[in-house]
């Protein structure tokens, strides 16, 4: 047995190193590299299309090319979310929080070494996991029921105390918030409409990627257009700190390794991807690193806890895949779909050698593809991380339009749904308001994501089970962990307190207050309204609405009252006057201009197709909006024109719809 | 161009079209894209059927279009068949594939559908779904004798109201009196059978093409037992599983499985052009997806990727489409009362 498995671990190696799958592995990872570095594309949109390319390769060479492609999309997402602040994938959002503080510092090499290196030891973490787990793999899972995928949300969510930064209580209304988000679309079992206002594109609920690029993104273009510099504010001379960063992981290498494991543990559960894990390993960097008021302002170990958790997640993801063919997410549900065309049925005979009929040796070479690609991917960054990190040098004008278009591309091309554009530009404000005003953004994230997962498993757990379900072991020990995981983070904080006496400095913070009030009086107001709604839901679709909004109601009438009495508390490190050195008047009408700048390329897209409303906004923003030369501005328009053009409407073929004026003058 | 010029051309190009048939669709396609919009998501078992057959339709065509599948996944395919209906142009490029199921759900009533089925042009399906219940061994119900016998509602699995694991189990409860309990909200076919296997469920209703290919072990094993089978005639691997119509005493009784499931089974799997697509038009795509359907090439790899072919002609569905829109207000209401 063991022998046989060893032997296919060495045959799963030379599938890998056949002349085809090899070149097929490094096109996988080329295409990899640039989608996780785009911002917008997310590696999920980009596999789906390129199934039609599979059809004429052999099993290991389409699994190497599209494994090779799905594992490098978390490393090189992780660069742009550190240099731009703006998510590459929605899996690396996690890495803005205090990878682009540090790049913003001039810190972006050592920054961007720590993110690799922890990159790659995740990813090999992964799989290894993967490996490991193979012959255990079926007990494993099946010993896991409805409760237990119950209770592992809600110990998910107990991780929000983490991120809530300043302010636990605006950290569990935001998380409320983000769970009550989740409930919009048809509810799963009953099939009842909640909260979508009779749009068909809201009855699958509020897809991530639209949220996640909205959410990071937009704020971080109102930012950079308004403060009119390069990312990096402080000049520097050279980029240096790589190899900082890279020591930086081994310094904390105990940390990488637990948030590794975090990635690939949680990865293995369906419907926890890369977008819940690196939230919770960044939490968890937060929750066991000492002074936690160093976090969001540029903490190795932020970067160093999600890097290794959204590379580690792949490993983990592939396990139910392959043994049950089961997808734990989108990336995995296209991936199946590759396993079918390929004539391959996922299940116990992906864990069987070859040589009694099974495809254990390919099972292996997935393995070997994650480890290879990703060694090659960190090693090709390192070569070009000194020019990747002068995109921070560059000055924003020009980097915003281009960014602007490829976050409305891949909002567009994730569903093909166009509505998904106005969800990037209702979270993107949302977004910015709750950045300026100290609501922490990864909060509502986390309960945005845990929400549907929790709901439908609670109802599962109650329909199979009754109430009989809390008392089955593994749900017990889940539920200590639970209240143990919250009562931690106030347990550690009362002992500090002990330790330093009176605690950091902390003063009511004045300024801004009357819009603070205003955003918690229109949370009131707009959760009074829902749950409002929500009595038309009937008992069953209504169960969880009810259940999350009123204590999110009255946590959110307890941060008004606190507000309007002048009581609320900003640690004064905090409230660092947003724009130094900009006058107020100025901040306001850069970030109306942004805004509108935001609004318009949206418009445009609307009214004239991506391809000629987004080269031409492209140029008036260049040119009318921050008179840039004629040449560097037809170059640029040019550049993007022929990328929409060539590479979307014709290789790949995205069906974008034709621009309204067109269709009314009839001419589409 | 203005719309009355449009449709003045429109109509020219089909009335050339009715002389000069062939040759006019010759010219028409030739260079042309034609677009398969799936309205289930990249991967799944919708979307690979259409890709696979995408891959040969388009040397079947005169003139030997392009052809390219896309997905407009949402409220489980209604919205790209809403799409279908209302936007997209009825100029023989684009066909559609959605789940037959709100085909039934036009007629039950279901919110958001704002689409006529029988307005569609019908090029048919590639396969059936014939349902079959695959119940563990674990679960003690090993046959229908015991599942009769059942003391406590038997488990089965469910995704959503509407889709055909949900209606097959609410049906067999409905038509046969079945102890059942749909425990719905599972996210496919595949976690179904997972939470089979972990004990959670006794088992679930889906098609027996996927069921047999997914679930091979569990079944050569005999630890997941088909029990009993929806369908008009036996499945030629389970001759002795019995059928859920011979197991009616009534005729509500049977022609609740009849409507509920078994009928639907055939245009569980549409493909279809927007309604007033030009008859020329039709017809060739109809002869082309037929041809497909046929073609050494497409059957080898439809049989690599076990994806069972079994062709309904666009007129065939088109009758059983028109079929299910002449049921009695009665009937209707029965039927609702079962599946809702």
């Amino acid at each position: 047995m063991l022998a046989e498995m060893a032997g296919a671990f060495a045959s799963g190696l030379t599938l890998v190193f056949t002349p085809a799958a090899l070149g097929l592995m490094l096109a996988g990872i080329a295409l990899g590299f640039a989608v996780g570095i785009l911002p917008g594309l997310g590696g999920p949109t980009t596999l789906a299309l390129m199934l039609p390319f599979i059809f004429t390769m052999e099993p290991a060479e389409a699994f190497a090319f599209l494994l090779g492609m799905a594992a490098v999309t978390a490393t090189t997402g992780d660069i742009t979310s550190i240099l731009f602040g703006v998510p590459g994938e929605p899996t690396t959002a996690s890495t803005i929080v205090d990878g682009h503080p540090m790049a913003k510092r001039g810190e972006a090499g050592r920054a961007l070494g720590a993110a690799l290196m922890s990159s790659l030891v995740g990813a090999l973490f992964g799989a290894v996991a993967l490996a490991l787990a193979i012959p255990i793999v079926r007990p494993l899972v099946l010993a896991f029921g409805s409760p237990e995928y119950f209770m592992l949300a809600v110990l998910g969510l107990t991780f929000v105390a983490a991120l809530a930064g300043d302010s636990l209580l605006k950290g569990l209304t935001a998380a409320g918030l983000g769970l009550m988000f989740a409930t919009v679309g048809l509810d799963p079992i009953s099939g009842t409409q909640r909260y979508t206002f009779d749009q068909l594109f809201l009855w699958d609920g509020i897809g991530l990627v639209p949220i996640t690029i909205g959410f990071f993104a937009i704020p971080e273009i109102i930012d950079l257009a308004v403060r009119r510099t390069a990312i990096a504010r402080e000049h520097f001379t050279k980029l240096g700190g790589v190899m900082e960063g890279v020591k930086d992981a081994f310094r904390h290498g105990w940390l990488v390794i637990r948030c590794s494991a975090i990635g690939a543990y949680v990865g293995i559960i369906p419907g926890m991807g890369g977008s819940v894990t690196q939230w919770l390993a960044y939490a968890h960097a937060v929750q066991s690193s000492p002074g936690r008021e160093r976090f969001g302002k540029g903490a190795v170990e932020g970067v160093l806890g999600p890097g290794a958790a959204n590379n580690s997640t792949l490993g983990g993801h592939l396990i139910p895949t392959i043994a049950f063919g089961v997808p734990s997410g989108v990336t995995m549900a296209i991936l199946l779909g590759a396993f079918i065309i390929q004539g391959l049925v996922p299940g116990p005979s992906m864990l069987i050698p070859e040589s009694r009929g099974g495809h254990l040796a390919l099972t292996f070479s997935f393995v070997w593809t994650i480890v290879i690609a990703n060694i090659v991917t960190v090693a090709v960054c390192f070569i070009f991380l000194n020019q990747l990190a002068k995109v921070t040098r560059v000055r924003g004008s020009l980097l915003i339009p281009p960014v602007l278009l490829l976050i409305y591309l891949g909002a567009f091309a994730e569903k093909n749904a166009f509505q998904d554009l106005y969800l990037v530009l209702f979270f993107g404000v949302l977004g910015w308001v709750m950045e300026k005003l100290h609501w922490p953004r990864p909060a509502l994230i986390l309960g945005l994501v845990l929400g549907p997962l929790a709901e439908n498993r609670l109802f599962l757990s109650t329909d199979n089970y009754g109430a009989g379900w809390l008392l089955r072991p593994w749900v017990l020990v889940l539920i200590a962990l639970t209240i143990a995981g919250a009562l931690y983070p106030w347990w550690k904080a009362r002992s500090a307190r002990r330790r330093e006496g009176a605690g950091a400095a902390a003063e009511p913070a004045m300024a801004g207050s009357a819009g603070s009030i205003l955003f918690t009086l229109t949370i009131v107001v707009v959760l009074g309204a829902a749950l409002w709604q929500s009595l038309d839901f009937g008992s069953r679709a209504g169960l969880f609405p009810w259940a999350i909004g009123f204590p999110v109601l009255a946590l959110a009438l307890l941060l008004l009252v606190i507000q309007a009495l002048g009581k609320e508390k900003i640690p004064a490190s905090g409230v660092a006057a947003p724009e130094p050195g900009i006058p107020a008047g100025v901040v306001a009408r850069r970030t109306a201009a942004i805004l509108a700048w935001i609004a318009g390329f949206l418009a445009a897209i609307w009214l004239l197709g991506f391809t000629i409303g987004g080269t031409l906004l492209t140029f008036l923003s260049l040119k009318v909006g921050s008179r840039e030369r004629w040449p560097i501005t037809l170059a640029l328009t040019a550049g993007a024109a022929a990328f929409v053009y060539f590479v979307f409407e014709r290789a790949l073929n995205v069906p974008f719809p034709p621009g309204e004026l067109f269709v009314w003058l009839g001419l589409a | 161009m203005p719309r009355r010029l449009t449709a003045a051309l429109t109509t020219l190009i089909a009335l050339a079209a009715f002389t000069h048939g062939a040759a006019q669709s010759q010219s028409f396609y030739q260079g042309k894209t034609v677009r398969i919009v799936v309205g289930l998501g990249a991967g799944g078992g919708f979307d690979t059927y259409a890709r696979v057959i995408g891959r040969h339709l388009g040397k079947h065509i005169p003139g030997s279009p392009t052809i390219v599948v896309d997905n407009m996944p949402g409220a489980g395919s209604i919205l790209m068949t809403n799409h279908l209906y209302k936007v997209m142009k009825p100029d023989g490029l684009t066909i559609g594939h959605f789940n037959g199921a709100i085909i039934l759900g036009q007629i039950l009533g279901q919110k958001g559908i704002e689409f006529d089925a029988r307005r569609f042009e019908y090029l048919g399906a590639a396969v059936k779904e014939d349902v079959v219940c695959g119940l563990t061994k674990a679960s003690g119900i090993t046959s229908i004798e015991r599942w009769r016998a059942a003391k406590a509602p038997v488990k089965l699995g469910g995704v959503a109201p509407g889709a055909t694991p949900d209606n097959s189990g609410k049906i067999l409860n409905a038509a046969l009196g079945l102890p059942v309990q749909v425990v719905s909200g599972y996210k496919g076919t595949s976690a179904i059978r997972l939470a089979a296997e972990g004990g959670e469920l006794a088992g679930g209703c889906w098609s027996w093409e996927s069921m047999r290919a997914t679930w091979r072990k569990g079944l050569d094993s005999g630890e997941v037992i088909p029990v009993v089978q929806i369908v008009a005639k036996p499945m030629p691997d389970i001759p002795n599983v019995p059928l859920a119509i011979n197991l009616a005493k009534t005729d509500d009784a049977r022609n609740l499985i009849l409507v509920g499931v078994q009928n639907s089974s055939a245009f569980a799997r549409p493909f279809a052009l927007p309604p007033g697509t030009p008859a020329d038009r039709v017809r060739v795509l109809h002869d082309a997806f037929h041809a497909t359907l046929k073609d050494p090439a497409f059957l080898a790899e439809a049989k690599k990727a076990k994806l069972a072919v079994d062709p309904i002609t666009g007129s065939e569905m088109k009758q059983l489409v028109a079929d299910v829109f002449k049921l009695d207000a009665a009937m209707v209401a029965k039927l609702k009362a079962a599946l809702y």
